[in-house]
């Protein structure tokens, strides 16, 4: 019975590929058929019906279908546009886990790619054409099989709209005809593909100034420099307060520039652009700076004729979206870019990277910080007003930058890639390729570049030397910032390392909150010894990250001092070190010295006694630290005492402790018996050291592993 | 081989009936050992100079021990050595019709091969941390462990089918229970790959695993020798196990070839077991108590091994990478020592008395029921 299903369907789907395959080689068919693919958010569906009004003015008799999915944003623009629209199950890739997230997304991803499948057979394109997104994996996982099958003869075209691939694109990248291109530093990771820009619908153009003045709605007065920021069609909070935090900096200079701020439509119960910034100006400006607003700030949630503010503006602050930054280069206009942290791959970095890299932007990166318990993206207010003016006073440099913006990215986006897909090679001027960006590093590699040469250059050290480009320094701070929002703790920790080899001195505020943090960890981990939720690892990390920073002020002392009492022995010693490290600033203090005498008796956990014995040493001033060392002269640990000693010869060389007689009768009461000792291994001294001047005489590297290990163990064996 | 040309010759001719002291198993143990010994003896300089030759070298590991000296460059795979005289000296004086010996030998070998692999690819990545991946070991650890634990609870178990799956624990003249095959089974299973690991972990110290082992093999074989006498196990009520005296003569060969070995590992070393021979002797260690029914005394008579892997395993999993703090100093034990300022020459030495202590209350445990 079962065998017979099976075969009836076999034979049926036989059949239908065979009339499927049929249908394709219709020959001499009058009309082109064209899918389009792509969408999930307007980012990707615009840049699809571009596509398709290019081709439809080069053959108006050519037939489109939208293939997307259900509820989202092509729903609503496809339709306006006149297209004929389908629906398929598609889902966002929520990462291999055995859940029932992944469960279901696969699920729905061969239920799409059935649908898919059928609609294509019905359809029998010759071209497909998708944008990105979600929506387009089971359509052309679908036209994929069905070439690989033998059955549909239709040509795959993706579109890359980010500088860094999304994920599908990365993966079907392979089986396309060809990815279509916006920035040339993509190039590296497609091997075919051409850079072609990005497809925009006719609406931007270059107005001149003059016109676009007298159409404005307000008014601006003559003269100004105009500066224009926003975030995106919903806006972003992160900009729109910084833009208000920066206006009490830029009041100063109200009669020179002008901001028009388009503070974007998102009213959602989590953030209501416009009530947020009326409510954060009326908080941040002075009522008499309030009074002369207007004179240089003019809100508005949404301009419907942006190319004429852009037209306008000698500088545009905004995200870095693949879309923005288009229309950006296409009127071509200085930028200063604030890209949105913690999207896949980075995107938006990556494309603010390739702006600032073709000399056409400025790029500002938005700290994660704590707020009442939640996470947020902020930019210091200062920070951007002090960039703006700035890059407005430097008017040279601004005109080089719009220069640069013009050329960063190809116009005639839609006539490069109708061609393409037409194959006539109208476009003879290569691929544009350029090189491509110098890789970032991961973190964990970073880490060890970082910590490698603090290890070597100690007190020298300087991140700068290590990660020569400071633009790149930039952004790694800004990412290991991001890592102290994670949730588990691995990431926490390392962001909390790379921050302190980074020297991100802004984040020290929050390091020291974390510090302090006392949130408790999850039951069952404080039954296994956990603490808190800032776990002692992290605690340790950050009192290091603080050494390393060399920053000491209130703040850092008094959550120092909070540290010296931490649970977590690590964390104690950690602090005792950080102590030692900045006893000059300390030393004398009463307060301190009483709490590294408390710990001195730390007998629990000698290496907090160790450190705090050091410690004395660099702090102490009085005889009462002498005598406290002086008692540890019968320790239980040799290393207790030891560090005893070494204490009181730094206080006898920092000149707080007289030599005496008196002295010399006391460290003679200390137990010099000791557990360890240090053994020389006489031959591989001599190896050392003749491998050294052998090196200085020949500066030839003679370290072959066979060479120094037979050296070493010949000699031992007889 | 010696065991088989005498006994044949023993019964060939009336003349060479002295030959039947072959069947006395402390003599041919103390052949055993001594062979092991001298075999030793003659071939570890030229292996010592084979392995330099080859490039077999220590490779660099992270330890988290401020480290007294650079031990790079000393020559590892010593297992190989002790692998090699207990089986040579197995070949002379053993029985190789027992089931006993065969396991045990089986067990060795295979957990030596595997050392022998990990340790190879290490010195070709020229780095103490890769090697085999841990996966790729636990996976061939687990499986000589399904094997042999198929093999005691199955039909052709060297203990007898009745005696198979029950549960005898020190210090109890009974039998606990009969947890029946399959539990029993999933025991041997996560005791073998849990013990070889142990081993592993302890190799640390010039000297540190091959002192406690040896102590363990003597001891087990004393056990085999008992369980092994119809006599002697009827007195001191143990079940007997027909053949098991058998394990004793590899376990002299054991302590034979541990002496031996120690002569070059004794600090400061001049080679280390390596993998090959931590994994090998943790495998036979294992497969030796299971056999011998005393797989319950081993966390007392092991207990050196027990707490070195627990200190590191509760360390690395549960401390570092789950709650995120140490929980002691450093892992396993004897780094925990030595970073509490004792040399390495004394943590050795102390912990080769705790080793031997266990030792001693695990032998009294033969009549202390």
């Amino acid at each position: 019975m079962i065998l017979l299903i099976v075969l009836s369907v076999t034979l049926l789907a036989a059949a239908g590929a065979l009339v499927a395959a049929r249908r394709w080689k219709r020959p001499g068919a009058a009309r082109a058929r064209v899918v389009l693919s792509g969408g999930g958010t307007g980012g990707h569906v615009n840049p699809a019906l571009a596509i398709a009004e290019g081709l439809k003015a080069r053959e108006p008799q050519t037939r489109f279908l939208y293939i997307g999915v259900k509820n989202k944003a092509e729903g609503v623009i496809v339709g306006k546009a006149g297209y004929e629209l389908r629906y398929v199950c598609s889902e966002g890739y929520p990462g291999i886990s055995f859940s029932f997230k992944t469960l279901r997304f696969l699920f729905k991803l061969a239920l799409g790619i059935v649908q898919s499948i059928v609609i294509l057979t019905a359809f029998t394109p010759e071209w497909i054409v998708a944008t990105g997104g979600y929506v387009s994996a089971p359509v052309i996982m679908a036209a994929v099989l069905l070439k690989k099958l033998g059955i549909a003869r239709v040509k795959i075209f993706l579109h890359e709209q980010n500088s860094i691939p999304g994920q599908l694109n990365a993966l079907m990248g392979k089986w396309a005809d060809k990815v279509l291109l916006t920035f040339p530093q993509t190039l590296s990771f497609f091997p075919k593909a051409a850079v072609v820009g990005y497809p925009i619908r006719n609406s931007i153009v270059p107005i001149p100034a003059e016109e676009a003045r007298k159409r404005l709605s307000f008014s601006i007065p003559e003269g100004r420099q105009i500066i224009f920021a926003f975030g995106g069609s919903q806006g972003a909070r992160t900009i729109n307060r910084a833009i208000v935090d920066a206006l009490p900096f830029l009041f100063a200079q109200r009669d020179k520039l002008f901001i028009i701020h388009g503070s974007g439509l998102a009213c959602s119960a989590g953030y209501n652009a416009a009530q947020d910034t009326e409510q954060r100006i009326a908080k941040v400006l002075t009522p008499e700076q309030n009074s002369h607003l207007c004179d240089f700030y003019y809100r508005k949630d949404y301009f419907h004729n942006i190319a004429q503010i852009y037209s306008l503006s000698s500088l545009i602050v905004c995200r870095s979206g693949a879309g923005s930054l288009n229309e950006i280069s296409r009127i071509g206009k200085p930028v200063l870019l604030i890209p949105k942290v913690n999207l896949p791959g980075d995107h938006q970095v990556m494309n603010a990277r390739a702006m600032r890299k073709a000399g056409a932007a400025e790029i500002l990166f938005e700290d994660t910080i704590m707020e009442n318990g939640g996470l947020l993206e902020h930019l210091d207010g200062r920070v951007l007003a002090e960039k703006i003016l700035a890059l407005i006073e430097d008017r040279p440099r601004l005109c080089e930058m719009a220069e640069m913006s013009k050329a960063f990215l190809r116009c005639e986006a839609i006539e490069r890639i109708v061609s393409e897909i037409h194959e006539d090679k109208r476009f003879t001027d290569g691929n544009g390729r350029v090189a491509p960006f110098r890789d970032l590093v991961a973190n964990a590699r970073l880490l060890q570049m970082l910590s490698n040469a603090h290890a070597r250059s100690g007190k020298h050290f300087d991140p700068a030397l290590v990660v020569e480009d400071p633009d790149d320094l930039a952004y790694y701070r800004h990412r290991a910032a991001g890592l102290l929002s994670r949730k588990n703790w691995q990431d926490r920790n390392l962001g909390v390392k790379l921050i302190g080899l980074t020297r991100h001195r802004e984040k020290i505020p929050t390091l020291l909150q974390m510090l302090s943090d006392r949130t408790p960890a999850g039951v069952v981990r404080r039954a296994f010894g956990g603490d808190f939720e800032q776990v002692g690892f992290i605690r340790r990390n950050i009192v290091s990250a603080l050494m390393v920073m060399g920053r000491f002020d209130q703040e850092v002392e008094k959550h120092l001092l909070e540290a010296m009492e931490d649970p977590y022995f690590e964390v104690r010693a950690q602090a005792c070190r950080a102590v030692a490290h900045f006893g000059p600033r300390l030393a004398g203090k009463q307060e301190w010295l009483d709490r590294l005498l408390e710990h001195l008796g730390d007998e629990e956990c000698f290496e907090v006694a160790i450190e705090a014995a050091k410690a004395v040493g660099e702090i102490g001033t009085e005889s009462k630290a002498a005598k406290a060392l002086l008692s540890m002269n019968e320790s239980h640990y040799w290393q207790v005492r030891n560090a005893a000693l070494l204490g009181i010869k730094r206080m006898i060389e920092r000149g707080v402790l007289e030599p005496s007689d008196e002295l010399i009768s006391d460290i003679s009461t200390f137990i010099l018996t000791s557990t360890d000792f240090r053994p020389h291994f006489q031959i591989k001294e001599t190896y050392a050291a003749l491998r050294k001047c052998s090196e200085g005489l020949k500066g030839v590297e003679i370290c072959s592993q066979k060479a120094s290990g037979s050296n070493t163990a010949a000699g031992k064996i007889k | 081989m010696i065991y088989e040309l005498c006994k044949f010759l023993a019964s060939y001719s009336e003349s060479f009936s002295y030959f039947r002291l072959v069947n006395y198993i402390t003599f041919r143990a103390i052949m055993s050992a001594l062979t092991a010994v001298i075999f030793i003896f003659i071939f570890s300089r030229r292996f010592i100079l084979f392995v330099h030759s080859h490039c077999f070298l220590d490779q660099v590991r992270e330890t988290g021990v401020a480290s007294v000296f650079d031990k790079r460059g000393t020559p590892t795979m010593g297992g190989v050595l002790i692998i090699g005289a207990v089986l040579v000296s197995m070949a002379l004086w053993g029985d190789w019709r027992n089931p006993f010996l065969l396991c045990s030998v089986a067990g060795m070998v295979w957990f030596g091969l595997l050392g022998l692999w990990d340790d190879i690819s290490k010195v070709r990545q020229k780095s103490g941390d890769r090697g085999l991946s841990e996966r790729a070991k636990l996976l061939l650890q687990g499986l000589f462990g399904l094997v042999f634990a198929w093999v005691c609870v199955g039909r052709c178990a060297p203990l007898g089918c009745a005696l198979a799956t029950k549960v005898y624990i020190p210090f109890c003249k009974f039998p606990l229970a009969d947890i029946g095959p399959l539990l029993y089974g999933a025991f041997i299973f996560v005791f073998v790959v849990f013990v070889s690991n142990a081993v592993n972990i302890t190799d640390g110290l010039d000297g540190l695993a091959i002192t406690p082992s040896i102590f363990v093999a003597a001891v087990l074989g004393v056990f085999a020798y008992v369980e092994g006498n119809r006599i002697y196990s009827a007195y001191l009520h143990y079940a007997f196990l027909r053949g098991s005296g058998e394990l004793m003569i590899f376990g002299a060969a054991f302590v034979g070839a541990g002496l031996g070995f120690l002569w070059y590992n004794a600090y400061p070393a001049q080679i280390f077991m390596g993998d090959t021979g931590s994994l090998a002797i943790g495998g036979t260690m294992a497969v030796m108590s299971v056999l011998l029914k005393q797989e319950f005394l081993f966390p007392l008579l092991g207990g050196l091994f027990i707490a070195e892997a627990l200190s590191s395993q509760i360390q690395d999993k549960i401390g570092v990478k789950w709650i995120g703090r140490r929980i002691f100093y450093r892992a396993p034990l004897h780094h925990n020592l030595q970073h509490k300022g004792i040399a390495e020459t004394k943590v050795v030495i102390r912990l080769w008395i705790v080793a031997g202590i266990l030792a001693l209350i695990s032998l009294a445990t033969l009549k202390l029921r």
